[in-house]
Parts: structure tokens; sequence; C-alpha cells
């Protein structure tokens, strides 16, 4: 098999509700387990997929579930690839606080971003902000 | 108090915590949880609070601010909380974002019960 090719794909447009975003990580996460991607690799998807997912019902569509998010998955042998798209105006990356600093430890904004930075190999936003792209690399090889 | 979310029971006159869901992520869930732990803190009988995360696979940003709150409010009350037996995963979510500064994180309870004694006594 071209280790390129999706080993599966997912394109949902889901309400702005945490049911629905637990519901689509959910069969996620029993893809990568099928394709026997490591315990801590999954763990990293799963945590920057919930914190990209809970950060567009939540600051992007304002937990309006007349909005939706739209998730587009593509699941190789070699990467994970996930783009989470919300119809709110965005948000600049540069003004987000950085939990890291000491001063902002005990503030409960920006958290989530540094997570997902930490946890994927990349994590691109579009110009506007209301979209972000996470890629995730495949530590191990995968058994044939 | 029964609690929903969280399982409670002491230890060498030291509280301990411990979370029923093995993946803290559901957000009405965390609210509850956040709710509860703070109810401990309320309480003049519970000084000093230890987390055991030993059954915990997953904790998302929203959790760990709940956690925030609640050391905030333990420090002003004068008491104190640690963490323990957190899985390496869940031990990177703290240090990634420098918390493990703000909270003293344990490798096993029994450690942290034994500095709580320390700190105690000393």
């Amino acid at each position: 098999m071209n280790p390129l090719e999706p080993a599966w794909r997912k394109q949902k447009s889901i309400p702005s509700s945490s049911r629905h975003a637990v519901d689509l990580i959910r069969e996620l996460l029993d893809q990568l387990e099928l394709s026997q991607w490591t315990n801590r690799q999954i763990f990293g998807i799963h945590l920057a997929m919930e914190e990209a997912l809970m950060n567009a019902i939540k600051h992007g569509n304002l937990n309006d579930e007349s909005k939706t998010v739209c998730v587009e998955i593509e699941l190789t042998k070699e990467q994970f690839q996930a783009k989470i798209t919300d119809e709110g105006e965005g948000f600049c990356l540069e003004d987000v606080p950085d939990p890291t600093e000491d001063v902002n430890l005990e503030l409960p904004s920006g958290r989530g971003v540094a997570m997902i930075k930490n946890f994927v190999d990349q994590a691109i936003y579009n110009p506007t902000g209301n979209s972000v792209t996470l890629m995730a690399r495949r530590k191990t090889k995968p058994a044939d | 108090m029964p609690f929903d979310c969280i399982k409670l029971e002491d230890v060498d006159e030291i509280s301990v915590v411990r979370f029923k869901d093995e993946k803290v992520m559901d957000p009405s869930r965390i609210e509850k949880m956040g709710q509860e732990l703070m109810s401990l803190a309320g309480d003049d009988d519970q000084r000093n609070l230890l987390i055991n995360f030993e059954d915990v696979r997953f904790f998302s940003s929203a959790a760990i601010n709940k956690l925030i709150v609640l050391e905030k409010r333990m420090r002003a009350g004068g008491g104190e909380i640690k963490l323990s037996n957190l899985r390496p995963e869940v031990r990177d979510l703290f240090s990634f974002t420098n918390l493990d500064g703000l909270f003293d994180i344990r490798e096993q309870q029994s450690d942290a019960i034994r500095s709580f004694v320390k700190s105690t006594s000393d």
C-alpha cells in the first residue's frame, strides 16, 4: 500500500455542540487504534483535536448550535492531518496570552492553543484565524 | 456528600481525590467535577488535598483550568494541593504549559503523603 494513500478519510460538518465533537473524536480514535499508532501519539492527537474543536465551538461559533464546524480528517499510513473550520470571525494568534509565562500561569485562556502546538507536529492557522490544520507524523513504523 | 465525578478517601489525615472518569473531557462533567472539587476547598476540615491521577487517561485544558482555580482557593485558605500518579503523557500536559511550577507533582501517592506530613511537621 502506498504510505501516502489515505487509509481513512472523513469530512463532516457538525453542529456546535460538544456531543457531536466527542462522537467524531471517538471515531478518529478507533481508526488510530486500528492503525496501531502508539498510545502516546493517540493521546497527543486526541488532545489537539479536542482543544481545536472546543475552541471552534466555544470561541469561534460562540456555542451557537445553528452554526457548524467543518472537519476534514485524512489518515494515511504515515501521517494524520485534520482541518477544522468554524463560522466565527477568527482570532489573531499573537493576541493569545502565552500561558507558560509566569504572569499568565493562572489565566484560563491560551492553554488550549499552547497544548495543540506541543502535541502535534504542526498547527497552521489561516490568516483569518477561523481555521486550523493539524498534522502529526507517525513516529513508529506501522506493522505490515 | 455524595460525588458524581470524584472519589474521596482519607489517608494519614490527607484527603485523597481520584477521578471517576478515565477521560476527563466532557464539558458538563468537567463543570460538575470543578464544583465538587471546590466544595472540598470550602470545607474547613479539608486543609490539604492530594489528587491521584492513576485512573486518568485523558485530561483537557478545561479540566486543568478547574485545578488552577482550586489551587488558588486552597492557597488562599492556607491549604496545600499536590498531584500524584500521572501517566507520562498527562504529566506532559503540565510540563509543556509550565504548570509543574504551580503544582507540586509527585511520582507516587506515598511520596506525596510523606511530603505533606513533612511540610506540616516542619
